[in-house]
């Protein structure tokens, strides 16, 4: 099979599943929806399904798709800069960063909001781009950024932030629940000012990421090759640094930590359809965003009356999936 | 003209008259958002199992049309749709239910209840203070929220009536037992000065051996039980069964079974959904509390 043909396979069936899903999302829920019911939603209106369909399933499969599609892009993103196809989103320690936020505002009990994002969202989208801004700075030596100080300093800063945040679950058993089931990732609490924030970043990220696509090919060269075809390193790695990591920290800061996705998604597409970048960027967004509306789906119907955690479900799919692909591989 | 005016006047003071004296028609709820008395709510989503208990005692049961999935008392409650848990409510069953009143209760997250109001469900928070006054007065707001304030005025005069015996029976004793209250059977988790059960502890005339701690739950170091060596070691459970083990636990453990109050036999059971819930179950379990802590008032109790 051509490559040219590979993508095309993919991109259909990535299609048809997306639309499925959707679908499937706006049809299941706690109350009986049928497909009538969203034809009378659309053609006369109906203020209490409206709630339910468009509220409260539409929003949080949208948002789930922008999630997921973020997500697998900081990873697609990482994966290339590190050139070690294990790295994933949250290696820099935005997951732990943003937990010690996220925590630190349910701890203290903050009820603000700033433009439909709570003060959860808040703490842990500053906390997460703080600590990985600090990983950043320890890590450059003379203005020189090396590649393992950064990967190393990352796990360092990584296990300082959980130990700071067990310490605040420590302090007030109380909330306990509510930290963990925030760490554990839901959609349930989806805005749509949220997607109206996290669509768009993701949009123009994607835009940016392809744009810089084919200087990251240049990079897989090493720095020399890639330098002397004319491709400016350091701020191409910068650059993809920056975009990575806030795409990675807006996702946590809307969703909580939903693990991964941003390391299997690029490693499937790029078994599937090769390592250019130029490609591999925009199907891992979209295999990413797929993929976490199947996974919330599962999330809200596996139990009744209850919600499972989309990380449980992202990590117990993902994990053996993972071993698969590596056992496939070897 | 003339007419309409005095027809306006007496309209209003109808109006005026028909509201008992200093109190408006619009209130706050306990995290500050504002809520107006209307009509008495007929669909009511309790979000805690101790609210679900005062609709009950107020005879609200037909009224309630969602609970927890924790609301197992009366058995009435485990007939009613179920909406999820206290940190976990379903917004999408609730919001299907339709109510006109959710009582959410403090350990329901804010985010979810910012998220209900943003869809327009009616939701009333209650955040009280740990003693047994602002027990009281919880039943009172509910009282006034879902128009039941004679049922509620009576049924916490009713418990009020009780704890004031309680108090009568405790007054003049100098004698405050050191307490261990433990927590979930097994384990050393007990409460710590910011828990309503520390309050109630101190209300019972004895000293919780954990109410120098600033925390609502603590784990205590077995070293740390020995060195405060309690009287009394109060065990909660959820069953009899559950206390034996536990007492059992704490007879053969090689270190604890020297406390003072093992050696001496003096464990108590405490029903754990009593006392762990802030409802009208806690002024049970206060009066079993303080029979446990003053065994000499037992045979003279009212």
């Amino acid at each position: 099979m051509t490559a040219r043909k590979r993508r095309t396979i993919l991109l259909a069936g990535l299609i048809v599943l997306g639309l499925v899903g959707f679908l499937t999302s706006l049809l299941i829920g706690p109350v009986p929806t049928g497909l009538s019911d969203l034809w009378r939603l659309v053609s006369k209106g109906d203020r209490d399904l409206a709630v339910i369909v468009v509220d409260l399933r539409l929003s949080r499969a949208l948002l789930a798709f922008f999630v997921g599609a973020g997500l697998a892009l900081a990873g697609a993103i990482l994966q290339g800069f590190f050139q070690n196809p294990l790295a994933d989103p949250f290696v820099l320690g935005v997951s732990s960063g943003s937990s010690f936020g996220a925590v630190l505002a349910i701890q203290l009990g903050l009820g603000v909001s700033f433009a439909a994002f709570s003060a959860q969202s808040l703490f842990a989208f500053v906390s997460g781009l703080l600590v990985v801004s600090f990983i950043y700075l320890l890590s450059r030596r003379r203005g020189v950024l090396k590649v393992e100080t950064l990967l190393l300093t990352g796990i360092a800063l990584g296990a300082l932030a959980s130990a700071l945040t067990s310490f605040l679950l420590f302090l007030r058993t109380d909330s306990f629940e509510q930290a963990v089931f925030w760490l554990l990732g839901s959609f349930a609490l989806a805005e749509w000012n949220q997607v109206g924030v996290v669509a768009p970043y993701v949009l123009a990220s994607l835009l940016v990421a392809q744009w810089l696509a084919r200087d990251m090919n240049l990079l897989s060269l090493g720095d020399e090759t890639a330098r002397s075809l004319g491709c400016p390193v350091d701020r191409v790695r910068g650059g993809f640094l920056v975009l990575a990591t806030i795409l990675a920290a807006s996702a946590v800061s809307v969703s909580g930590i939903i693990g991964f996705v941003g390391l299997i998604v690029p490693h499937w597409v790029r078994i599937w359809i090769g390592p250019d970048h130029r490609h591999l960027f925009p199907f891992s967004a979209l295999t990413g965003g797929v993929c976490l509306i199947f996974c919330d789906l599962a999330s809200r119907s596996l139990l009744p009356a209850t919600e499972l955690p989309i990380g449980i479900i992202t990590a117990a799919a993902g994990a053996p999936f993972f071993v698969y692909l590596l056992h496939r591989r070897s | 003209m003339q007419v309409r005016k005095v027809a306006l006047l007496f309209a209003l003071a109808l109006g005026v008259s028909a509201l008992p004296a200093g109190q408006s028609r619009a209130i706050r709820d306990d995290l500050g958002h504002e809520w107006t008395i209307g009509p008495p709510p007929r669909r009511i989503v309790s979000l805690a199992p101790n609210v679900t208990e005062i609709l009950f005692a107020l005879g609200l049961e037909d009224r309630i049309v969602g609970v927890t999935r924790y609301c197992d008392y009366p058995a009435g409650a485990l007939a009613k749709e179920k909406v999820g848990g206290l940190v976990d409510p379903s917004l999408e069953k609730i919001s299907a239910l339709k109510p006109d009143l959710i009582l959410a209760f403090r350990g329901n997250p804010v985010r979810t209840l910012g998220k209900m109001r943003s869809l327009g469900l009616p939701v009333f928070s209650l955040e009280p203070a740990t003693s047994l006054e602002s027990l009281l007065e919880t039943i009172g707001k509910i009282g006034l929220v879902t128009g039941s304030e004679e049922a509620a005025r009576a049924h916490a005069a009713a418990l009020d009536a009780r704890i004031k015996a309680v108090e009568a029976f405790l007054r003049g004793r100098a004698e405050r037992p050191k307490v261990f209250l433990s927590l979930q059977g097994q384990g050393l988790w007990t409460c710590g000065r910011e828990s309503f059960l520390d309050a109630l502890i101190q209300r019972a005339g004895a000293v919780n051996i954990a109410a120098g701690i600033p925390k609502k739950w603590v784990l205590l170091g077995r070293e740390e039980i020995l060195h405060r060596d309690p009287d009394v070691v109060v065990i909660m459970a959820k069953t009899q069964a559950d206390f034996e083990r536990a007492a059992a636990w704490f007879r053969t453990e090689p270190r604890l079974k020297h406390l003072r109050a093992v050696a001496a036999g003096r464990m108590s059971f405490l029903d754990e959904n009593k006392a762990s819930r802030f409802g009208p179950r806690l002024v049970d379990a206060f009066e079993e509390l303080v029979l446990i802590l003053h065994p000499a008032l037992q045979g003279s109790e009212p």
